[in-house]
């Protein structure tokens, strides 16, 4: 066997650990020196306090008193003794489900509005950015003015003269008013996004289906839905892991009411954590939404296979 | 000797003197008390109120120098939601401020101040009585009080004069009061503005109606479902207050704006809230008793003091403090100011001399009230409850669902909590 081979070998068959030469205990030295200040940041923010909380959910953690190991209680509680989970669980989903349609479908047609443009395009797109940057927080307040009862929108609708009942005071339209204000705030993110996707287009791809004869709506469907398909799925999947956790909205402008009409789980956790001071609930709470957003993205995942192109 | 070595000797020689003056320092400090800076957890509504809070901690360090006091305030909601969270991180202030509607609540973090009281002979009584029972837990006393008082009713005695309606006095009914507020509504000016629970109680324990029995919440007896939904139907009904939402801010605190700013002629709040009204409103204020039901007219008293947590590693000047903030100078300020109806019987003739100037029937008003309250007792967890009422009255106020449906959601809420 010649030496060359003998390389060869050794390479195809990486050896054991133990059998690592000075070079590659350096290089494995050094590279774990690299990640050490990494990874301890990691442990402290992310690890210790994700297994705190999971180890929080199956006691009665209050703070102020003894903490027991309760085992599944906090989770059967939320199955089956909670008189408001499964409507706060319905909340969540109905409110993803509509933000999610609502904002890909403005942002998306806005996105491929503004590419259309001649001029103004950056205009736009800065215009259509900036609640992006405002805190919601404080915009929700400004929200709050316009929806109370006798505000602005109120206003509006009797100039119209539509028969609309003031949004926020009734539990049937309530969730209407977090919609709105989370698509104010939120769907600059993505057209931005897919502004940037549509741009990036070949315009020769564009010409020659002009010339062959594609209407512009054939375009769309046919060539930049395919192209941007990766841009898509990215905003698709982000919003939906955003818009389940939703809470902002929720604490300023309706703290859960009326009732429990706008109450979603993220706003359930803080409630019965800050509140009710039933932190050892909120966690178990916490680890259902979890448990949910994670099954959501790897079905998304799996389902990506079926309609985004990577090969543009 | 040369020049370098007597260079070197004059270092050395500076240095001796300056280790000789840091070491005096040092053993002056140990003779007398070290300096200790104590923190004192306080929640304030707006910046009048936390210069006075700022101006009796200053009153701790005027009488013992040593001891620097760090305010630190925050929204009245907020103090409710930070101090669990500074509980389990173990950052609790030296000094918590508690409020006799949270005592059961709360008494856990806290010392006990009866050793103290008992070697001191400090004089208890020189407080009102129903304030110590309120801050006190199983026999035992955790906080001294600044302030108590009755929920009232505040009205805008120029709002009141302009649509010809007499100012309220005591006796006056609920008959008198929603005549009043049906006077007082017109355009987009409410005659009343409704509250959260505690509002709601001093409406209902005037019909007669308890929240409680045996200790325990019972929230789904008939008298207090029937006087609660009187109380929604104000909005509900007779619309004379406006519809509020579930919001960001509790009910109480929309309707105090909507008094202040001069669109709500009547509100109910305590005697605590003149420092911010007084400095806010363009309008004479004026008070009465809340309105006779079928019981008379029986309010709640509240109030609230300051107490040591059980963490603190400076409990001895914690309690020097504390006999300050509760203090006579400082009551009397507190009082001056409207900011509290004092706690200790000799000082509240300066909230009547002092704050109430100006206020229309103020004195009458609470001596009315003081003669027909009781204590507000509540339960351990009674956060959970006003914030249930914030989140579910409004369905009620709404006319989405009747008081009893609110009043059972609650009730099945906050057991499960």
């Amino acid at each position: 066997m010649t030496e060359l081979s003998r390389e060869r070998i050794s390479e195809a068959a990486p050896p054991a650990a133990w059998r690592l030469n000075r070079r590659q205990i350096q290089n494995l030295v050094s590279a774990a020196g690299f990640l050490a200040p990494g990874f301890l940041g990691m442990a402290i923010f992310l690890i210790l306090p994700l297994a705190a909380s999971l180890a929080l959910s199956f006691t009665d953690f209050r703070i102020i008193g003894t903490t027991r190991f309760v085992g599944l209680k906090n989770f059967v509680t939320a199955f089956t003794i909670d008189p408001v989970f499964w409507q706060v669980l319905v909340n969540t989903v109905l409110y993803t489900v509509e933000y999610l349609a609502l904002n890909i479908v403005i942002s998306l047609g806005l996105a491929v509005a503004i590419a259309n443009l001649k001029w103004g395009r950056r205009l736009f797109r800065l215009v259509f950015f900036l609640p992006t940057f405002a805190p919601l927080v404080g915009s929700s307040v400004v929200w709050l003015l316009i929806f109370t009862p006798g505000g602005f929108l109120d206003w509006l609708m009797d100039v119209l003269g539509l028969p609309l009942p003031n949004l926020i005071t009734d539990p049937q339209w309530a969730m209407q008013c977090v919609v709105i204000v989370s698509l104010w705030a939120g769907f600059g993110y993505n057209l931005l996004l897919f502004g940037a996707a549509l741009e990036s287009i070949p315009q020769h791809y564009l010409d020659a289906a002009a010339i062959d004869g594609a209407t512009s709506w054939q375009r769309f469907w046919k060539i930049k839905l395919p192209l941007i398909s990766p841009s898509l799925f990215f905003g698709v999947v982000l919003t939906a892991i955003t818009s389940l956790q939703v809470f902002d909205q929720v604490y300023a402008l309706t703290r859960g009411g009326p009732g429990a009409a706008t109450q979603t789980l993220g706003y359930k956790i803080y409630r019965d954590g800050f509140i009710s001071y039933n932190f050892g609930y909120a966690s178990s709470i916490a680890w259902i939404l979890f448990v949910i957003i994670m099954a959501l993205t790897v079905v998304q995942l799996r389902l990506q296979r079926k309609w985004v192109h990577y090969d543009a | 000797m040369s020049n370098h070595d007597k260079g070197f000797a004059s270092h050395v020689r500076r240095g001796l003197m300056v280790a000789t003056v840091l070491t005096a320092a040092g053993l002056a400090g140990a003779a007398s008390a070290a300096p200790v800076t104590l923190t004192w957890g306080m929640w304030a509504g707006s910046d009048a109120e936390i210069a006075a809070w700022r101006h009796v901690a200053d009153l701790v360090t005027a009488k013992y120098p040593d001891i620097k006091i760090d305010l630190q305030t925050s929204s009245w909601p907020d103090y409710w939601t930070k101090l669990p969270t500074l509980a389990a991180s173990g950052q609790l202030p030296d000094i918590m401020s508690l409020q006799s509607l949270r005592t059961a609540g709360f008494t856990s973090l806290m010392v006990p101040l009866d050793d103290f009281v008992k070697r001191d002979n400090f004089d208890v009584k020189a407080f009102d009585d129903s304030i110590i029972g309120g801050l006190s837990q199983d026999g035992h006393l955790f906080a001294l009080p600044y302030d108590f008082g009755p929920l009232i009713i505040y009205y805008n005695a120029d709002m009141l004069k302009k649509d010809g309606v007499e100012p309220p006095k005591a006796g006056w009914t609920k008959a008198d009061f929603v005549a009043a507020a049906k006077k007082l509504t017109h355009g987009s000016q409410y005659g009343f503005g409704i509250g959260g629970v505690d509002q709601v109680i001093s409406w209902t324990a005037s019909d007669g109606a308890d929240y409680l029995k045996d200790g325990q919440l019972d929230l789904t007896n008939d008298a207090l479902a029937k006087s609660f939904q009187s109380y929604v139907d104000l909005v509900a009904k007779d619309k004379v207050a406006p519809l509020l939402p579930s919001s960001g801010q509790q009910l109480g605190d929309l309707s105090r704006g909507g008094y202040a700013a001069g669109n709500i002629a009547m509100i109910v709040d305590g005697p605590w809230q003149l420092i911010n009204l007084k400095n806010s409103v363009k309008f004479t204020i004026g008070l009465a008793p809340v309105p006779a039901g079928s019981k008379g007219s029986v309010t709640v008293t509240a109030g609230s003091g300051f107490g040591i947590s059980q963490t603190s590693q400076h409990k001895e000047e914690a309690w020097k403090a504390i006999q300050v903030l509760t203090g006579p100078e400082a009551e009397q300020y507190l009082a001056s100011q409207g900011r509290a109806f004092a706690a200790r019987i000799d000082y509240q003739k300066y909230w009547y001399e002092a704050a109430a100037e100006g206020v229309e029937n103020a004195n009458e008003a609470l001596d009315a009230a003081l003669q027909q309250t009781r204590p507000y007792v509540t339960t351990a967890n009674w956060n959970t409850v006003n914030n249930l009422f914030e989140q579910y009255e409004p369905l009620a106020l709404a006319g989405k669902q009747s008081g009893a449906e609110v009043l059972s959601t609650i009730s099945k809420l906050s057991a499960q909590q």
